[in-house]
Order: C-alpha cells, then sequence, then structure tokens
C-alpha cells in the first residue's frame, strides 16, 4: 500500500447515458411540482401549497369520520354532499392554487432568464410548456381528484362505497374526468395570464379578477338583467363545477330561480365549453411563447 | 465570405475534419432591423471569439446556433446538425451560459447547476456529482451551497460557468462571460475559459465586445460587423498579415512620408515616429531606400505586433469604406 492521497477531483469528461427529450421534461416537470409546492424553499413559499392541500383534504378526512361515526343512512344521505358537490367544498383550494401557485412556475422562469437555460437545453418551447403544463395539472389533479379518490376508496372500505364493480368504475372515471376538468380549465387560465407578464404578484391579481369579474358579470347579465343563460358560459368561477355536475349526472339545485335557469344548458355544452376554454387558453399560451424572445 | 461580398485575405470559411460550426449566407431580421445579413463563417474546434460591436448581431447569432431562432435565409449547421431541424440534439452537446446576470436567487448554486446537468440528460446521481465538480472546477466549491441571490457578479458569473460545462457538453456557448467583472475576476474567468479548452476538452465559442480579452484567450475570431462576418481566420494569421513597423526617424519626416507613400506604403506618423504596414520582407527593403533617397537617419526600427483592436477597426473602416464605395 502507499499513501498516495488524492489532491484534486478535477474535471471529468462524462460518457453515460443521456435521457434526451423525455429525461428532460421530466425534470422539468418534477421540478416544477417541488418548486410548487414550497418544497426546499423558504418557510413563507409553503404558506399556500399546504393551505390549499388542508382546504381541499379537510374536509373529505371529516365526511369519512362522518361515515365511520354514523351508520345511520338518513343522516349520511342528508349530510354528506356527493361526490359532484364535493367540488364546490375545494372550490376555495382550486381558486388560490391557480391564483397564487401557478404564476410560480412561469414567470419566474422568464424573469429570472432562465427560461434561455432551458431552451438551451434538448427542451424546445413546445415541450418546455407541456412539462409545466404537466406539473400543474398533476398537482391540481391532487387537489381536484385527491380527495374524492379518499372518500370513495374510504367509504369502499366501510362497506358504504358504490353499489357494484361497475358502479365503482363509473364513479372512479367520473372523479378523474371531473377533476381534469377543473385542473385543466384553471391551469390554462391561470398559465394563460401568466404568459403575459414576469410578474407574479401582477398575474395572481389579474387571474382574481379575471375569475371573479367574469362571475360577477356573467350572475349580473343573466340573473340581474335576464339575459341569455349561455353567457354562464364566460363564468370561469361556475363552469368547471357545473360542469363536474353533468358529468356526474346531477344538475345545480332547482329550487331557486337560478338553478332552473342553469340548468337549462345542456350537459354536452356545459362540458363542451369547459373543454373549449381549456384549450383556447392553451392555445394563447403556446401563441405567446412562441414569440417570446429568449435571446436577441 | 460573407455571401454578398468576395472573399477577403481574413476569410477562412471553409470546411474541415475539426469544424464544428459552419454559417451560409446567414440572414436574420428583425422586423425591419436586419441582425445578420449573409454571415459566411466557420468556427473550428479550441477557443473561438466572437466579436463585434454591441447591436453587432452576436447574441443573434448565439440565439440561432442554439435553435430558437430560424434565419430566414441562408443554412446554419453545428456539429453537422441543423439546429432548427435537430434541436435537441445540438442541445444535448451544448452548454449556453447567457449574458443576464439574472439567476434564481433563492436557489442554491449547487441545486442549478445539478438541475441544468439534469436537463441535458445526465441521471440525478451522475448530475449530483457533476454538479459539484463543475463547481469545483470554477472556484466555487466552498460556496456551492449558498443561495445564489447572496453571489457577488463574479460568482455568479462563475455559476453560469459551471451550469454551461457541468454536463460534459463539447461546446460551449459563452455570452460576455466577462461582463460586470472586475480585472481580477475577469483574469480568472479568462483563465478557466482557457483550461475549459485545454484542460476539460470543451471547445468555447466566447461573445464579447472586449477585444483584449479575445485576444488573451482565443485561437480564432470571428468578427461581425454591421450583420456582415468581417473576417473570420485564425488570431495569429489575423494579426500577422497586418504586421506593422515603428521607425524613429532622425530627418525629414514629411519626405521620408512621403517617400514611402510614393511606394504604396500605408503609414501614419506620430511625430517623428511611423507606423508602417508591411507584408512582406521586400518592402523593408523599399524603406531602407527611401531613407537613403531622403538621407534620413533610424533611430529607431522595429516590429510592432498589431492588437487586435488595430485589425479590428481597421477591417471595420475597410467595411465603411466599402459599403460607402458600392
Amino acid at each position: 500500500m502507499t499513501d498516495a492521497r488524492i489532491l484534486d477531483r478535477s474535471y471529468r469528461s462524462y460518457d453515460g447515458p443521456r435521457s434526451g427529450v423525455i429525461g428532460a421534461m421530466r425534470t422539468v416537470t418534477l421540478h416544477s411540482m417541488r418548486h410548487a409546492l414550497g418544497i426546499k424553499r423558504r418557510h413563507g413559499a409553503k404558506v399556500f401549497p399546504v393551505l390549499t392541500i388542508l382546504l381541499a383534504y379537510v374536509p373529505a378526512v371529516v365526511f369519512v369520520g362522518m361515515v365511520a361515526l354514523f351508520k345511520d343512512f338518513a343522516i349520511r344521505e342528508n349530510a354528506l354532499p356527493t361526490y359532484a358537490e364535493y367540488f364546490g367544498f375545494i372550490s376555495a383550494a382550486i381558486f388560490i392554487f391557480s391564483s397564487f401557485v401557478t404564476p410560480e412556475l412561469p414567470c419566474p422562469d422568464r424573469r429570472s432568464g432562465l427560461l434561455g437555460m432551458y431552451l438551451a437545453s434538448p427542451l424546445d418551447r413546445n415541450t418546455y410548456l407541456v412539462s409545466k403544463a404537466a406539473a400543474v395539472t398533476a398537482i391540481m389533479s391532487i387537489l381536484t381528484i385527491g380527495p374524492l379518490l379518499l372518500m370513495m376508496l374510504s367509504y369502499t372500505i366501510l362497506g358504504q362505497g358504490p353499489d357494484s364493480p361497475l358502479h365503482w368504475l363509473i364513479t372512479l372515471l367520473r372523479i378523474i374526468a371531473g377533476g381534469l376538468c377543473v385542473a385543466g380549465l384553471h391551469t390554462s387560465l391561470s398559465f394563460a395570464i401568466a404568459s403575459t407578464t414576469t410578474r407574479k404578484a401582477a398575474a395572481s391579481a389579474v387571474t382574481i379578477l379575471v375569475i371573479v369579474g367574469s362571475a360577477g358579470i356573467a350572475n349580473v347579465l343573466v340573473f340581474g338583467a335576464d339575459q341569455s343563460v349561455y353567457i354562464q358560459l364566460f363564468n370561469f368561477l361556475r363552469l368547471p363545477f357545473e360542469s363536474v355536475l353533468r358529468i356526474f349526472g346531477e344538475r345545480t339545485q332547482s329550487n331557486d330561480r337560478r338553478g332552473i335557469r342553469l340548468n337549462e344548458i345542456p350537459a354536452a355544452v356545459t362540458i363542451g365549453a369547459n373543454v373549449a376554454w381549456t384549450f383556447a387558453f392553451a392555445a394563447f399560451v403556446w401563441l405567446r411563447y412562441r414569440k417570446i424572445q429568449v435571446t436577441r | 465570405m460573407s455571401g454578398n461580398h468576395a472573399p477577403g485575405p481574413y476569410d477562412r470559411g471553409h470546411m474541415s475534419a475539426d469544424t464544428i460550426i459552419s454559417g451560409q449566407g446567414v440572414v436574420k431580421r428583425w422586423g425591419s432591423t436586419t441582425a445578420l445579413d449573409g454571415a459566411s463563417f466557420t468556427v473550428q474546434r479550441g477557443v473561438t471569439g466572437l466579436l463585434g460591436a454591441n447591436g453587432a448581431g452576436k447574441t443573434t447569432l448565439l440565439g440561432m446556433l442554439l435553435g430558437l431562432h430560424r434565419p430566414d435565409e441562408g443554412a446554419l449547421q453545428v456539429f453537422g446538425l441543423d439546429p432548427m431541424t435537430a434541436g435537441a440534439a445540438v442541445r444535448e452537446r451544448l452548454g449556453y451560459s447567457p449574458e443576464h446576470h439574472v439567476l434564481p436567487s433563492d436557489v442554491q448554486a449547487f441545486d442549478l447547476v445539478r438541475h441544468i446537468a439534469e436537463l441535458h440528460g445526465l441521471p440525478r446521481r451522475d448530475a449530483t456529482n457533476r454538479a459539484s465538480d463543475a463547481l469545483y472546477a470554477v472556484g466555487l466549491g466552498e460556496e456551492r451551497f449558498r443561495p445564489i441571490g447572496t453571489m457577488s457578479t463574479g460568482q455568479k458569473q462563475r455559476v453560469k460557468l459551471a451550469q454551461a460545462i457541468a454536463h460534459d457538453p463539447q461546446l460551449v456557448l459563452l455570452d460576455e462571460p466577462t461582463d460586470g467583472l472586475d480585472p481580477m475576476q475577469r483574469d480568472q474567468m479568462l483563465e478557466l475559459i482557457r483550461r475549459c479548452a485545454l484542460e476539460f476538452g470543451i471547445d468555447v465559442l466566447l461573445s464579447s465586445h472586449l477585444l483584449e480579452e479575445v485576444e488573451r484567450v482565443c485561437d480564432a475570431v470571428v468578427i461581425l460587423g454591421g450583420g456582415h462576418v468581417v473576417a473570420n481566420a485564425p488570431l495569429g494569421e489575423l494579426q500577422a498579415t497586418r504586421d506593422a513597423y515603428l521607425l524613429d526617424v532622425d530627418g525629414d519626416v514629411v519626405a521620408v512620408v512621403r517617400g514611402l507613400e510614393q511606394r504604396l506604403l500605408s503609414v501614419s506618423r506620430e511625430g517623428t515616429k511611423l507606423i508602417i504596414e508591411v507584408i512582406d520582407d521586400a518592402q523593408l527593403d523599399t524603406i531602407r531606400d527611401v531613407m537613403a533617397d531622403v538621407g534620413a537617419g533610424i533611430r529607431r526600427l522595429e516590429r510592432r505586433r498589431r492588437s487586435l483592436e488595430d485589425v479590428f477597426l481597421e477591417l471595420l473602416e475597410e467595411r465603411h469604406t466599402a459599403i460607402g464605395a458600392q
């Protein structure tokens, strides 16, 4: 044996495998998810993600507890929301997430110049956008689909789930479709707004304004000025939740005039409008990023 | 050389086995502004300087090499591939250090470098090891876990270099890597860039408007002026072909200048000192003959190696003259 020591590791060449575009997309998606959830970031960055997760899951845990405690069918039927109605409970979480967390992903990349570094990797503008959208949609799905899956699985374990395997499968598909409907529209809308500015705060403010403003204007026109009920298709606060109701084959509570009017819109039109808006906002983002000059 | 003018003496725009980048008649317009106007050039292995005044089209060209902008006309190849159609394959083998200093402030240098290495396809374990190695290589080993926002401009420039080389690229594109550095930091950065080529085996395309630093580290240059390639040659060749002699005259300086100019030599005068452009040894005989004819003495005659700045300014002047003549 000699007493040789390594004094300098120096720079070495790399001849190992490279994962190409798919690997780069996976890297961006996972990195963005960690970033959005505030992982390895300062405490302030964890506030909104933790808040949204609590808002989304706490009601589900409470309802599961109620099912476990109260075996009385009548209590369950009257006190517990349906799967579709549960989306209403998590609307605050979704609203907070799309307003405050989603702009965290695209805005700083452009502001800090990281976008240039991303586009100097195997990624191009399209694969970058898909990776970012996948990250947001995945987290949004954790908020929209996760609590309902928790409820359904818990109900099933407690013997209170869907009646048959087929019914169980249909409910599962409806939960996923409903979750994607809500996640897709909110993701694409907040991304579209975030693509117009590099400032997170401005993107958050405009997102809130657009969502709340569209709801206010649509409600005033439809229910105040008695205009066409189809104006509600421009209500970005209500549209995704109406779509979820239609996916579950339910209708808005029709014991008031508003509910009756909303039910005039066919399910296909409601869901179609939700999907159309999602693609329209996604197309806007795509066009914006095509024109962004990274270097010049 | 450039697509719209005849090849000049400083054009070495030919392809060889060592060619890593080639452009033929590249045109790029931004609205009514023409950033590149028929640029043709080649870049060989080693360290190549991309020179030009601000707004000469350097950053546009770097963006095109990365496949971020499509040429309006002409063809561009990196490693023999078109960056627009084979962008991912090209960029996987490229490192890029952008000009701006703004990096995510709350991210640790190590995390950023590892992330960029992973983006270029390295598995997490290798990216982790190489991020540390790259940060050590640029002298930030002890600082690697500091948030970038707390770092000095010099350290940020090093972080940018580290992220550009961490995935072991074949070529790195460095856009103004010494911008904002003090003289000592600049020396260290230039030393690092030189090491990239000599020790790490990474070819470098260094975009800069600082001629002195290009002169210090580069093997060859591509000089852009007004959207054209004004020169594209090894640095030594470019300077050697433009050698000049300093002649300190003891006698009638005006008569000597007149005599030299009559014999078609290019002369500039500073008091009794003349700077004479000499292309071959026969012209030295001409100088001797003129001095003898005038009856002036020689206090000093010495070869004066021209700086890149001299060459650069002359080439741009020639370019402007040629445009004016057209």
